[in-house]
């Protein structure tokens, strides 16, 4: 029962920490320009003139929204917290680490959920709500976006009080993976080498996932492609700890 | 006495360079203490380690009794922290600042709203609490840090350079503050460069200069034990011949006891190692020079003549290749 309620606790400080950075950070530039306008940028870019179906359009673009938006928000607001020294007042305050952490994913992920909720509304009053699997849907969406959170939260996790020295590494790794994740060549039709590369991205799961729901099409079987990226969440949350004790030891 | 922080051993290295070189103090309940050092010294190193923020590399930190690795959350409860930089959010109005600061200290609604009513009227920001913090003045910033950094009753406050650059209103409250906080019971770190503001404020002072503490005591104490920067003032008149004070300086200079004589105006400053002594060699003097005493005082030091005397003496041990502090007694002599 004790340990209910301090895991209880923990989630709602979490939280505390996640609304606080919602209210701070959503509409800040660097948010808006690398969260929520370079997705749809991407998409029209690389969409527009290959007529493709809106269902194919929109399982792009999903996966475009929720990952950029969710991997937004860590390489943006740790450094910039560690700049203006307000990070010192979470670390300093009573509550572990991997709530810390938690909070910032949580900032990351409400963002991609809330980002990819409307474009699925815009989608839907466009061409109408024929949604077969909305409760695939939502778990697609939700996962996808706290596992590209908590990758966001790898590059938040260098210790550096500059954002610029974050932003540059992350969005170089974010356009990559958009490329080799089946969101603009089908993984099916890439060669041996970007395929294997494909399998280690986490957003060739989620692509495949939303085609699953939207297109009927996958190569993956869903449940396999969940649990992975669960899995992704944990396998980043690692690096992303380990970092911070070493930022804690430099000083940052 | 029950120690509030207890350093043992504490080392921080950077790469090579150490920046706190296994240093010990204790700090008492109740107790204002002051961390004085010149830049670079180590003194905000030494703060970031004690309120969680650095991990040292070897040494043990205890705060009311507790080991701060062990004890993480228990100890931070009770710390609060005022930094240099106001670090507040600028997005936000006083009041959401304050109330989410209390939430991080898992502080009930009822108790928040309170204590922030409570702080927002003790610091004049009230009637301003509905404005977003980015249209505040520096000062009111700086009320607003402190406010966040004592919001849920901290039984010991870290405060690194209340006050510099602030109206000397503004300065004034906070130091008024330091003192409430610390009649209600809270422990003071205070780091600062205001060797006046630690005079004023401390009961204790510790002085750090590369990595390492060069000595702690009481202001006053501090004062008395530095020797020769002790010292007399005399002003003298020739009784017969209208001979003047400045005359007799080259042979005060050379009265026993006296390492350094300073003109200041019509009299002599004689710093010393024995003020008493020095004073009956001084009656002797006049009598013997026909001279009136016009003034005499025995003067204490000032905080700041001590602190400079440490540091430079300290500095004056560095190896060649580092320039070294030019000596408190040629400062003087200038």
């Amino acid at each position: 029962m004790k340990l209910i309620k301090i895991f209880l606790g923990e989630i709602h400080q979490a939280f505390v920490i996640a609304i606080k950075d919602m209210k701070v950070y959503y509409l800040r530039p660097g948010m808006i320009m690398f969260g929520l306008l370079m997705p749809f940028f991407m998409f029209f870019s690389f969409s527009i003139r290959r007529g493709i179906s809106a269902d194919a359009g929109i399982a792009s673009l999903l996966a475009l929204t929720v990952f950029f938006t969710s991997a937004a928000a860590g390489p943006f607001v740790i450094p910039l917290e560690r700049r203006t020294g307000t990070y010192d007042r979470l670390l300093a305050a009573p509550n572990s680490l991997l709530t810390l952490l938690f909070g910032k994913t949580l900032v990351g992920a409400i963002f991609g959920m809330a980002v990819a909720f409307v474009t699925v509304l815009v989608w839907g009053i466009i061409y109408g709500f024929h949604i077969s699997q909305p409760l695939w849907l939502a778990a697609t969406i939700m996962t996808g976006a706290f596992s590209f959170s908590a990758l966001g939260l790898i590059f938040g996790s260098i210790p550096t009080r500059n954002p610029g020295d974050v932003q540059m590494p992350s969005t170089l790794l974010r356009w990559g993976l958009m490329f080799v994740s089946g969101v603009f060549i089908p993984v099916g039709e890439m060669n041996e080498t970007l395929r294997t590369i494909a399998y280690l991205s986490p957003l060739t799961y989620a692509q495949d996932l939303f085609n699953y729901i939207f297109l009927g099409t996958n190569f993956t079987n869903p449940w396999i492609s969940l649990l992975i990226l669960v899995g992704f969440i944990i396998l980043f949350f690692i690096p992303s700890l380990m970092m911070h004790k070493r930022s804690l030891k430099l000083g940052f | 006495m029950k120690n509030m922080i207890e350093v043992k051993k504490l080392k921080k290295n950077y790469g090579n360079f150490t920046a706190v070189d296994e240093i010990d103090f204790e700090v008492y309940r109740g107790e204002i203490f002051g961390f004085l050092g010149p830049n670079g010294a180590g003194k905000t190193t030494t703060q970031r380690m004690l309120t969680s923020l650095l991990t040292p590399n070897g040494g043990s930190i205890r705060i009311d009794q507790k080991d701060i690795t062990q004890y993480s959350r228990e100890v931070k409860r009770i710390v609060g922290m005022v930094p240099e930089e106001s670090n507040v959010y600028n997005e936000l109005t006083a009041w959401d600042n304050l109330m989410f600061t209390g939430q991080l200290y898992r502080m009930s609604r009822k108790e928040r709203k309170e204590r922030a009513q409570e702080l927002l009227e003790f610091f004049g920001l009230w009637d301003k609490r509905k404005i977003k913090v980015e249209n505040y003045s520096k000062g009111m910033k700086r009320r607003l840090s402190i406010a966040m950094g004592v919001i849920h009753r901290p039984q010991i406050l870290f405060m690194d350079e209340p006050t510099p650059g602030l109206d000397p209103q503004s300065a004034l409250a906070i130091r008024g503050l330091i003192k409430d906080l610390n009649k209600n019971g809270s422990t003071i770190f205070l780091t600062t460069h205001q060797i006046e503001e630690a005079n004023q404020l401390c009961d204790r002072i510790a002085i750090i200069d590369h990595g390492r503490i060069a000595v702690i005591d009481s202001p006053e104490n501090l004062k008395t034990r530095i020797k020769g920067i002790q010292s007399v003032e005399i002003s003298l008149e020739a009784a017969a011949a209208q001979k003047s004070s400045k005359e007799y300086g080259p042979a005060l200079a050379q009265l026993p006891g006296v390492r350094n004589a300073i003109k200041i105006g019509d009299k002599w400053r004689l710093y010393t190692d024995d003020p008493t002594n020095l004073l009956s060699t001084l009656f002797k003097f006049a009598e013997k020079n026909q001279a009136r005493i016009i003034t005499l005082n025995t003067m204490t030091p000032s905080l700041e003549e001590v602190y400079l005397d440490i540091i430079g003496d300290l500095q004056s041990f560095q190896p060649a290749e580092r320039k070294p502090a030019k000596p408190m007694k040629n400062r003087r002599m200038k």
